[in-house]
C-alpha cells in the first residue's frame, strides 16, 4: 500500500487515470480517511459510482480490495468467520483409529478427557477457520481497502456489531479472543438510504454524499469512459439526461445508465439524438414502463427546444 | 485561524440544530489542520465531510458556514456598503480642533473606513459573543464593543463640545452623527454574531415552547412543520422495523435436518423459522369539528411522516359527516389536506354513535387482529346515543383500540362528554393536548406494535 499520499490533487489525477472522474470533494474525503484513519460512509442515489470509488481507491493505494456485500439477515458467520464444520468432521473420521489408539492406554474416563483436552484446541485452530471478509481485512498482511457495500440492507444488529471494527479496528471472537488489525484498512461503507443508519455508526465515520453529477462533470465522465462518442452528441446526451433528472420520475437515470446509453449509441453509429433513435433506446436509460412513457411524451418538446444546436 | 474560531463555529452549528460530538469536533480540527485554511472550497469540504452526517443537516450547515465565514471577511472591510457609510471623522472637523484632542481619539477619528473596521474587528475578536442568548442583549454587547474600541473618549468629547460655543455645538452635532454611524456598524456586527450564537438558544427555547403549547396556539409558530418532521424522524429511527428475525424464535427442523446431511447428520448449523414481516395496520378516526381539528391535523401529519415504520395507515374524519381521507393525505401536503377535509366534512354536531356505525359498515371486512384503531376526539356527543355497543363490536374484531382526547382528564366526562362509556373498550386512552403528549402517545403506540410480532 502506498503509505504517503502527497495531496488531494494526487488522488484526483490518479482516479482520472483510471477513468474515475470525481469532484474534488470526493477525493478530499478519501484523502482525509487515509490520513485520519477513519472509515468513510458514502451515501448517494444508486448508480453514482459509490462502489466504483472503492475500486478506484484500492487501485490508487495499490492495496487489495476486500468486499462485503450486505443483505437482509447477514450475520457474523457470513461476515467475520466460520468454522469449517465439514473439514472438522472429516478429520475426526479419519483420525478415529489414531485417537482410539492414543486413548487405549488410559484407564479412566477422566484421564481420556484430560488427554482429549490437550488435543481439543487442535480442532479450533486456524486450520479449521474460514475467514470471511471482515477477518480477512483485519488479518491481511498488507493494508487493504475494505468495502462494506449497502450497509443499509443489513439488520440493525449487524450495524451495531460493526461499531467495534470501525472505531478500534478490532473484533472479538469468542474462541480466539480479540483480533486486532495488523494494518489498519481503509474502510468504505456505502448506503442507499433504504433506512436511517444509527447515530453511533455515523459518528464514527466521515460522511460523503455523492449527488448526481453536474453537466460538466458528467460530460467529462462520459468522455473518459466512452471516448469513441462524438463530442457534440455527448453534450446532447448529457443535456437530455440532466433534463430527465429534473422530471418526476420513479427511478432517475444515474451515471451508469448514461454510460450504457453512450455505449449503445456508439454501437449504433448515431451522430445526433433523433426522435426515433431515442424512442428505441430509451429503455436503456429508464427502467420502468411509466418513466419510459413519460420520457416519450417529453421528448418532442425537448428536441424542439434544445435538440437543434 | 485559531482553534477558538473553529470551536465557535462548531458551537454555532450545534445552535443551528446539528448534533456534533466532541469526537467529531476534534476530527474536524484534525482535518482542517491537514488541508489548511487557504483554499476556501477545500476548507469548506473538509468541514462538511467531518461534521455533516445527514443530508437533512446540509442546508443548516451551508447557512451557518456562509454566515460565519463570510461575515468575517465583511468585518474586515471587504463589504463596500459599510465602508462607504463610515468615512473618517477627521474630514468633518477642523484640523486645529483635532490637534487639541487626546491621542487615542485622534487615531480613532483619523482612521479611514477600512482601518476603523479593522479596529472594530480586533475589539470584537477579544470579546466572547457565544454567551449571547436573547435578542435584547444586542444593545448591551454593542455598547461593550464600542467601549473596548475606545469610543468612550469620543463620548466625553461630544459632551465637552456641546457645552461650548455655537461653532463647537455644530461640531458636536457632526461628531455625534459620525458616532451614530459607527454605532450602526457595530450593531450590525453584533447582530450577525447574535444570529450565529444566540439563535441556537432561542431555537431551543422556542422548540420547548412549541412542544408544550396547546395545539390551537401552534399556528402562530412558523417552524412547527420542521419540528414535527424532526420528532417523527427521531421516533422512526427509534422504532425501525426489524427486517428479519433469524437466530431466534422457533427452530426450523426441516431445514436444519437437511442441512445436517452435509455434516454426516450432525446439526452443525441451526436454521430458524423466518417470521413473516409485520402487517400492522393503523386506522385513525379523527374528529375534525372546530374544537378538535388542530390536534387531528398534527396527529395525521405525524402518522404520515412515520411512513417508514407504519406503511399502512388509513385515516377517516368526521364532523357532521363521516368519510375516508387517506387519499387527501397521500396526495397533498398535510396543511392542504386538512383544509380540503375541513371543506368537505365540516359542520357542527358530532355524533359518535353514527360515526361508529358508518365506520363499521365501511371497514368491517378489513378489521382483523393486525389492526389498531385510534380515535381522536373529545367524546362530546351532543346528548345523542353514544353507540358504545358498536365500539365494543369493533374492539372484539381488532387488536386494540386507542383513544386520544385533546382535553384534560378531568374534563373527559364534563358536560355532554361521555368518555366513561367508551373507556372500557379502549386499551389505552391518553390526553393529547400538545406535541409532547402526541409524541409520547405515538411512541407508546409504536412500542405496542413492536411487541406484538
Amino acid at each position: 500500500m502506498k503509505t504517503r499520499i502527497e495531496s488531494v490533487e494526487d488522488i484526483v489525477s490518479s482516479f482520472a487515470g483510471q477513468g474515475y472522474i470525481c469532484s474534488e470533494q470526493v477525493a478530499l474525503a478519501i484523502y482525509l480517511a487515509a490520513q485520519l484513519n477513519k472509515p468513510v460512509l458514502v451515501e448517494g442515489p444508486p448508480g453514482v459510482g459509490k462502489t466504483e470509488l472503492a475500486k478506484a481507491a484500492s487501485a490508487f493505494l495499490v492495496a487489495p480490495l476486500i468486499r462485503l456485500q450486505c443483505y437482509e439477515g447477514l450475520d457474523e458467520s457470513r461476515a467475520l468467520y466460520e468454522w469449517k464444520y465439514g473439514k472438522q468432521l472429516l478429520y475426526t473420521q479419519l483420525l478415529r483409529d489414531k485417537l482410539g489408539s492414543m486413548l487405549a492406554d488410559t484407564d479412566s474416563l477422566d484421564a481420556s478427557m484430560a488427554r482429549l483436552g490437550d488435543l481439543g484446541e487442535a480442532f479450533y485452530s486456524d486450520t479449521f477457520l474460514e475467514p470471511r471478509p471482515l477477518l480477512q481485512a483485519l488479518r491481511s498482511d498488507e493494508p487493504a481497502v475494505l468495502l462494506i457495500d449497502e450497509i443499509d440492507k443489513a439488520d440493525q444488529e449487524f450495524e451495531a456489531f460493526l461499531l467495534e471494527l470501525l472505531s478500534d479496528f478490532q473484533i472479538s471472537i469468542p474462541e480466539l479472543g480479540t483480533v486486532r488489525a495488523k494494518h489498519q484498512p481503509l474502510v468504505l461503507l456505502t448506503s442507499n438510504d433504504q433506512r436511517e443508519l444509527s447515530d453511533a455508526l455515523k459518528r464514527r465515520c466521515l460522511h460523503l454524499y455523492i449527488p448526481y453529477p453536474a453537466p460538466e462533470l458528467e460530460s467529462q465522465i462520459v468522455s473518459a469512459r466512452v471516448p469513441e462518442l462524438d463530442g457534440q452528441l455527448r453534450d446532447q446526451l448529457v443535456a437530455f439526461i440532466q433534463y430527465l433528472r429534473e422530471q418526476d420520475m420513479k427511478k432517475l437515470p444515474a451515471i451508469s445508465e448514461t454510460l450504457d446509453w453512450a455505449r449503445a449509441l456508439v454501437l449504433l453509429h448515431a451522430d445526433s439524438l433523433s426522435q426515433e433513435l431515442v424512442a428505441d433506446t430509451l429503455n436503456l436509460v429508464l427502467k420502468t414502463e411509466q418513466d419510459v412513457t413519460l420520457a416519450r411524451e417529453l421528448l418532442p418538446g425537448w428536441l424542439r427546444k434544445f435538440g437543434k444546436r | 485561524m485559531p482553534v477558538r474560531r473553529l470551536s465557535e463555529f462548531i458551537r454555532a452549528l450545534r445552535g443551528a440544530g446539528l448534533r456534533i460530538s466532541p469526537d467529531e469536533a476534534s476530527q474536524a480540527m484534525e482535518a482542517v489542520a491537514l488541508v489548511g485554511y487557504e483554499g476556501r472550497a477545500r476548507f469548506h469540504d473538509a468541514l462538511s465531510v467531518t461534521l455533516v452526517k445527514a443530508e437533512q443537516d446540509r442546508l443548516a450547515f451551508e447557512t451557518t458556514f456562509s454566515r460565519f465565514f463570510d461575515g468575517e471577511t465583511a468585518e474586515q472591510g471587504a463589504d463596500g456598503r459599510e465602508s462607504d457609510s463610515v468615512g473618517d471623522a477627521a474630514s468633518i472637523l477642523p484640523a486645529d480642533l483635532l490637534a487639541q484632542m487626546p491621542d487615542e481619539i485622534q487615531s480613532l477619528l483619523n482612521a479611514d473606513a477600512n482601518a476603523l473596521s479593522q479596529t472594530m474587528a480586533e475589539a470584537a475578536a477579544a470579546m466572547n459573543f457565544t454567551d449571547m442568548q436573547v435578542i435584547t442583549q444586542q444593545g448591551l454587547y454593542t455598547r461593550r464593543l464600542l467601549m473596548s474600541m475606545g469610543m468612550g473618549a469620543v463620548d466625553d468629547q461630544v459632551i465637552q463640545l456641546s457645552q461650548g460655543s455655537a461653532t463647537q455645538q455644530a461640531q458636536a452635532d457632526q461628531l455625534r452623527e459620525w458616532r451614530g454611524r459607527v454605532r450602526e456598524q457595530a450593531s450590525g456586527l453584533v447582530r450577525r454574531q447574535f444570529l450565529l450564537h444566540g439563535t441556537g438558544y432561542g431555537r431551543e427555547l422556542r422548540e420547548q415552547t412549541m412542544r408544550a403549547v396547546a395545539f390551537r396556539d401552534l399556528r402562530e409558530f412558523r417552524e412547527v412543520q420542521a419540528l414535527v418532521r424532526k420528532m417523527a424522524r427521531r421516533l422512526a429511527s427509534l422504532h425501525q422495523r426489524r427486517l428479519k428475525r433469524s437466530r431466534r424464535g422457533r427452530l426450523d427442523g426441516r431445514r436444519t435436518l437437511s442441512g445436517s446431511l452435509r455434516h454426516d447428520g450432525v446439526p452443525a448449523q441451526l436454521h430458524w423459522q423466518q417470521m413473516p414481516p409485520r402487517k400492522s395496520r393503523i386506522m385513525v378516526i379523527c374528529d375534525v369539528s372546530s374544537s378538535v381539528s388542530e390536534p387531528a391535523r398534527f396527529l395525521l401529519q405525524f402518522l404520515y411522516a412515520l411512513n417508514d415504520v407504519l406503511p399502512q395507515v388509513r385515516s377517516f374524519a368526521f364532523a357532521s359527516r363521516f368519510d375516508e381521507v387517506t387519499e387527501d393525505f397521500s396526495r397533498y401536503s398535510p396543511d392542504v389536506a386538512v383544509g380540503r377535509v375541513l371543506d368537505r366534512l365540516s359542520g357542527s354536531g358530532t355524533d359518535y354513535g353514527q360515526m361508529f356505525e358508518a365506520f363499521w359498515r365501511r371497514c368491517e371486512r378489513q378489521l382483523d387482529r393486525h389492526t389498531t384503531v385510534i380515535i381522536l376526539g373529545d367524546a362530546r356527543n351532543n346528548a345523542l346515543p353514544e353507540g358504545a355497543q358498536t365500539l365494543a363490536q369493533i374492539r372484539r374484531r381488532v387488536r386494540q383500540v386507542w383513544w386520544l382526547n385533546p382535553e384534560a382528564r378531568s374534563q373527559w366526562n364534563s358536560g355532554d362528554a361521555v368518555m366513561d362509556r367508551y373507556l372500557p373498550y379502549c386499551r389505552e386512552a391518553h390526553r393529547c393536548a400538545n406535541l409532547n403528549d402526541l409524541e409520547r402517545a405515538v411512541d407508546r403506540l409504536l412500542l405496542s406494535l413492536k411487541r406484538s410480532d
